[in-house]
């Protein structure tokens, strides 16, 4: 990774932990719309940045013209998406539930192998597994309360930005010992 | 390839390089153990996480594919298991991004595969083994490479089974269906592959996962169109491959051992292997899933001596149960520290062709896990 690199992950997951901070903190209507905001650059960026990989690598490959195809359908929806002033809470809901069961999924079955194949460390994988499934369940339980989508995305912001502040700082240097 | 290969026909090889017994089944061991040597299992041993020599399938579902973990991924698999064949390969109307992904592709006689046999020349037989592994693959694994690409390691429908009929091949479609838990279907041409992912950097794009496990198959012909090959069909011949790569393994470790004064790409031992052509030629075609029993049969022929079976704990209890500063001088000590030194070897070699898709690496004197010739 380059400085370059770190430095913008930095500063991005700063500004996300802050985002998130403040969502958790006041959990208004006004949030609720920032983060359709979020998601509608987030289709846009997807994407542009479809189009951009068409341009720079697909277009070398067997069949590479569908990523253009994807990337405009995309960039629409992002449109589309943009003009909504008021995108039902339960869809964000339903995806966090799904965004978080499979990774629980995911964790769970990964220390079960872990633990069976090799007996190798497992607890710390499975537990991160049970949080994400009881996140999801927890999604479940609320899904009536109107704050309970932006409440839950704003953990995953924080989470997630912190994660990206400690990736900026991970060694990228293969040691070699001769 | 898949243990039939990496351990009982390296033994074979082996024997046939004028390896001992009790030798053969250590370079056999070795190559088999980079298909076995995941952070798991590491873990387990405590041992350096970085002589990782490859990822469990549910540790790949984990990984990240930043540019940190693209780089991590493709240390291991681009070292060990998809040998880049020309780093500088040239492709017109392409862009760096591009031409950093294909220059990994993987193929047999690469300059690379030169430099890991050589590399290997007075080391450890750990590290014969891990060189024997690397060569074996870049013959199996040819046309994919050890990165997640899209671009690069795709396929579509456009994919064939051929099977010989009188001078020529009757041609037969793949079906490929995602279902890990059903085994391949021989019978009517039905493998599994990984999932379609149009993320140029998803896990399933890794190596020949579009392609399932028909490279690991010796019996196997067939055509296809590669991402990269701008619409021209490939044929893929893995009975011959295969055989070239038996007889190049066998040259290989004569030049280890001192026998033949050079390595020379697209040189094959003739001399040893040409007696047991007919023999090794009919396990390599014999379609099976596996061919264990077979490649067995012949190395107990060869030798006369009774082939173990590969136990992956063979070695642990003495690795476990040494001090650890007298563990770089164990069984595994010695492959842990000739997998790190291969892998920088391989890193060192793709940045300096400036490609950055493998990170750098580091060197750094007299620490423990110090690699020392002879």
């Amino acid at each position: 990774m380059t400085i370059f690199q770190r430095i913008k992950n930095v500063l991005f997951g700063i500004l996300v932990l802050a985002a998130g901070v403040v969502f958790l903190l006041d959990p208004s209507d006004e949030a609720y719309m920032i983060i359709i905001a979020f998601l509608t650059l987030g289709l846009a960026i997807r994407g542009i940045s479809d189009i951009f990989f068409y341009f720079t690598m697909a277009r070398h490959m067997v069949g590479g013209k569908v990523i253009l195809y994807k990337g405009v359908v995309i960039l629409d929806f992002a449109f589309l998406t943009g003009t909504l002033s008021n995108v039902p809470k339960i869809y964000i809901l339903l995806y966090l539930i799904a965004i978080h069961a499979f990774a629980g999924a995911i964790d769970v079955l990964r220390a079960m192998e872990a633990r069976s194949k090799v007996e190798g460390p497992w607890k710390l994988k499975c537990f991160q597994g049970v949080g994400n499934i009881l996140l999801a369940v927890a999604c479940l339980v609320f899904i009536r309360y109107t704050n309970t989508a932006l409440i839950i995305y704003s953990i995953g912001l924080i989470y997630s930005a912190i994660l990206r502040i400690i990736d900026a700082f991970r060694p990228t240097a293969f040691i070699v010992i001769r | 390839m898949q243990l039939d290969f990496h351990y009982y026909a390296t033994y074979c090889a082996a024997f046939l390089a004028g390896y001992s017994h009790e030798e053969s089944l250590e370079i056999a061991y070795s190559a088999q153990f980079v298909d076995e040597c995941s952070r798991t299992l590491l873990a387990k041993l405590k041992a350096p996480s970085h002589a990782a020599t490859t990822q469990m399938q549910l540790e790949l579902m984990d990984a990240r594919t930043d540019p940190v973990g693209l780089q991590d991924i493709t240390r291991i698999w681009a070292a060990f298991h998809f040998l880049p064949r020309d780093l500088h390969a040239e492709k017109k109307k392409c862009g760096k991004r591009y031409l950093d992904k294909y220059r990994l592709i993987c193929g047999p006689n690469g300059e690379l595969v030169k430099k890991t046999v050589e590399f290997a020349k007075g080391r450890p037989r750990q590290s014969v083994g891990i060189a024997m592994h690397v060569l074996a693959d870049t013959w199996a694994h040819a046309n994919f490479a050890g990165t997640p690409s899209l671009v690069i390691n795709n396929t579509n429908n456009v994919f064939f089974e051929l099977f010989p009929e009188g001078d020529g091949f009757i041609e037969k479609q793949i079906t490929f269906v995602h279902k890990r838990s059903v085994p391949d279907d021989l019978e009517n041409s039905v493998y599994t592959n990984s999932l379609y992912q149009s993320n140029e950097n998803s896990i399933m794009n890794l190596g020949h996962g579009r392609a399932g496990h028909l490279p690991d198959y010796s019996f196997v012909r067939y055509k296809y169109l590669p991402a990269w090959g701008d619409y021209g069909e490939l044929t893929k011949d893995n009975p011959s491959d295969y055989f070239k790569a038996f007889s190049q393994m066998v040259y290989a470790m004569k030049f280890i051992r001192g026998v033949e004064d050079e390595f020379v790409c697209n040189t094959y031992d003739t001399e040893s292997v040409s007696p047991h052509e007919d023999r090794i030629r009919e396990i390599i075609e014999k379609r099976q899933l596996i061919s264990d029993d077979d490649w067995k049969a012949f190395g107990e022929e060869l030798s006369g001596k009774t082939v173990e079976e590969f136990h992956l704990e063979k070695y642990f209890d003495e690795y476990m149960e040494t001090e650890k500063k007298d563990k770089s001088s164990t069984f595994l000590g010695k492959f842990i520290r000739g997998a790190i030194a291969h892998k920088g070897m391989v890193i060192d070699e793709i940045y300096r062709s400036g490609n950055k898709a493998a990170g750098a690496a580091k060197e750094k004197r007299g620490l423990r896990f110090r690699l020392k010739k002879g």
